[in-house]
């Protein structure tokens, strides 16, 4: 396999997604959004909401967190446990719109023909379009964590006097995102070649999301703890799923997939 | 000599859909035409051919290997297919440097033929432009630059001058007939009958997925001319009564013609018409033809 092959397809494709303000808009816009509004949220539900919700919330979850102090616990709390697995969603959601833009969309403009009339592997064309999508979600999502993380320890700062982010389950979650991008790109490559443009890709691989917002609910029930050692967990799931993927996508997939 | 591209037997199929069936077809070098109406296969074939596409059965062999299995097979092939294929959000300079860089072309290399291409068809100025700012001919032109980039020994096309204006039309054919003085193979498809008789190739006549007729430049304007009308402009007025005289005449309507009508059986008859009517004093502006539709032509 010649990497540099790999590499020019990836810059290509990235080229094309910045290139457009349609898809790189809302890629960027809602991230933004999620990461100034929702420390505000959890300043705002803290400070006003938190007495009677904490009641409802099971001790041992609390507890979990290190802070000290019951507005910073359950800021912390609040950060972690409720609207973090939300920001998880973003490696998803981005490599799903960039995955499926590369592979169906090739598709869909009859770009495809061109780039399968070029001596390329099939091997290469999987690793650039796969560094295509990783690349720009992993870096939005630390973007993003590190965004929503400024903002909420300025907030608790502000009201609080105590810094509340990073902890380390919330570093492991944002760990998690890679895994979670080569997730998302595997299944858009096994939806793209089955459908006919990037629209029905996008909408089916979107469904991803759907298990990453589960993670809230069951922590504030109780059912799981936002640990470390959970993340660690889901972590070594993910990276079995992503080697089963890379492994075999590289050794299934044809480039005439996106034909 | 071998036949850069040999194809025996060929069938492919969409689910039920019967795109080719038992197509059996070899190159020459020079120029080759797939020539057939809407829906005869024309495009399935040539993405058979550069490797697209796998044969339900049959076989197709480029230099003798499987375009379908061999990568490295496409650095000696281009192929420009109906759509421009071009990336719309990148300019003209990113789109040929990606192309190339998959060839293994240098960037300054992919620089230099980028630019001496988009010069032969005086598209130069629109090198930094974006793809989706260009008409459909500029992109046309652009995805002919792109095709050209590998210099590549067989050159396959999909009706390369449509969108095209006759400037443009005229400076593809041109870049065609020079390919193909270095011995290159040009493979074209087209349902355009004025465009394959401006060469003197070999000439595949394609319909419902099937070859109806091998033949040559002189072959198909035997089957065009054949029992057909043609009009002759001459410069000097010839009278009624001495056109009469003149064999195969058809008609005209005036005393006093400039424009006559005949009826001949072969290509051959004009050669006839022509040396009556210099015999006779006047001057052979043009000789026309109501060309067929592609569905009609008789083979």
């Amino acid at each position: 396999m010649d990497f540099s092959n790999a590499y020019a397809i990836a810059v290509k494709d990235m080229k094309e997604v910045f290139s457009s303000v349609e898809i790189w808009g809302p890629m960027l816009g809602v991230p933004l959004f999620f990461s100034l509004m929702l420390p505000l949220l959890t300043f705002y539900v803290t400070r006003y909401a938190a007495p009677n919700i904490a009641n409802k919330v099971l001790a041992s979850t609390v507890t979990a967190s290190g802070a000290t102090g019951f507005n910073a616990v359950f800021m912390t709390f609040f950060s972690i446990n409720v609207l973090g697995p939300i920001f998880l969603t973003m490696p998803i959601l981005t490599a799903a719109v960039i995955a499926a833009d590369s592979f169906a969309g090739e598709k869909e403009r009859k770009t495809s023909e061109a780039l399968l009339a070029t001596p390329i592997s099939s091997a290469e064309l999987l690793v650039g379009k796969i560094m295509a999508s990783f690349v720009p979600a992993t870096l939005l999502t630390v973007g993003v964590f590190a965004l929503y993380g400024f903002v909420t320890n300025w907030l608790a700062m502000q009201q609080f006097g105590v810094s509340i982010l990073p902890t380390l389950p919330w570093l492991m979650m944002l760990a998690t995102s890679p895994f979670l991008a080569i997730v998302t790109i595997g299944v858009v490559v096994w939806v793209s070649s089955h459908v006919k443009g990037t629209k029905e890709a996008q909408q089916i691989s979107t469904l991803l999301v759907l298990p990453v917002l589960v993670i809230p609910f069951i922590s504030i029930l109780g059912i799981v703890d936002l640990t470390s050692m959970f993340f660690a967990y889901l972590m070594l799931v993910l990276a079995a799923a992503d080697v089963a993927i890379i492994y075999l996508g590289i050794k299934s997939f044809r480039k005439t997939a996106i034909r | 000599m071998e036949s850069a591209i040999r194809v025996r037997s060929l069938t492919k199929a969409f689910g039920k859909n019967v795109a080719l069936e038992g197509i059996d077809f070899q190159s020459h070098p020079g120029i080759n035409i797939i020539l057939g109406p809407n829906g005869a296969g024309k495009s399935t074939l040539l993405k058979c051919i550069d490797g697209l596409y796998r044969p339900e059965k049959g076989s197709v062999r480029v230099f003798g290997q499987d375009p379908y299995t061999n990568d490295g097979l496409k650095s000696r092939l281009s192929l420009l297919t109906e759509n421009y294929a071009l990336y719309d959000f990148l300019t003209v300079m990113q789109n040929m440097s990606f192309f190339g860089r998959l060839y293994g072309l240098r960037d300054d290399d992919i620089a230099e033929r980028t630019k001496e291409v988009l010069g032969q068809l005086n598209a130069s100025e629109y090198i930094g432009s974006k793809v989706y700012t260009l008409s459909r001919g500029t992109k046309q032109k652009v995805a002919l630059c792109r095709a050209l980039l590998n210099d590549p020994e067989i050159l396959m096309m999909d009706e390369p001058t449509a969108f095209l204006d006759a400037y443009a039309a005229q400076a593809i054919r041109d870049l065609m007939l020079r390919f193909t003085k270095e011995r290159k193979t040009v493979l074209f498809v087209t349902q355009k009958i004025d465009e394959v008789t401006r060469y003197n190739g070999m000439i595949t006549v394609l319909r419902k997925g099937r070859i109806v007729k091998q033949t040559t430049t002189e072959g198909l304007y035997r089957s065009l001319l054949k029992d057909s009308y043609v009009n002759v402009r001459v410069a000097r007025p010839i009278g009624i009564a001495d056109a009469r005289h003149i064999p195969f005449f058809a008609g005209t309507n005036q005393d006093r013609a400039t424009f006559l009508k005949f009826k001949v059986s072969s290509y051959k008859d004009i050669n006839i018409i022509t040396g009556h009517i210099a015999k006779m004093g006047s001057y052979v502006v043009s000789v026309d033809y109501t060309e067929p539709f592609i569905e009609d032509l008789s083979v």
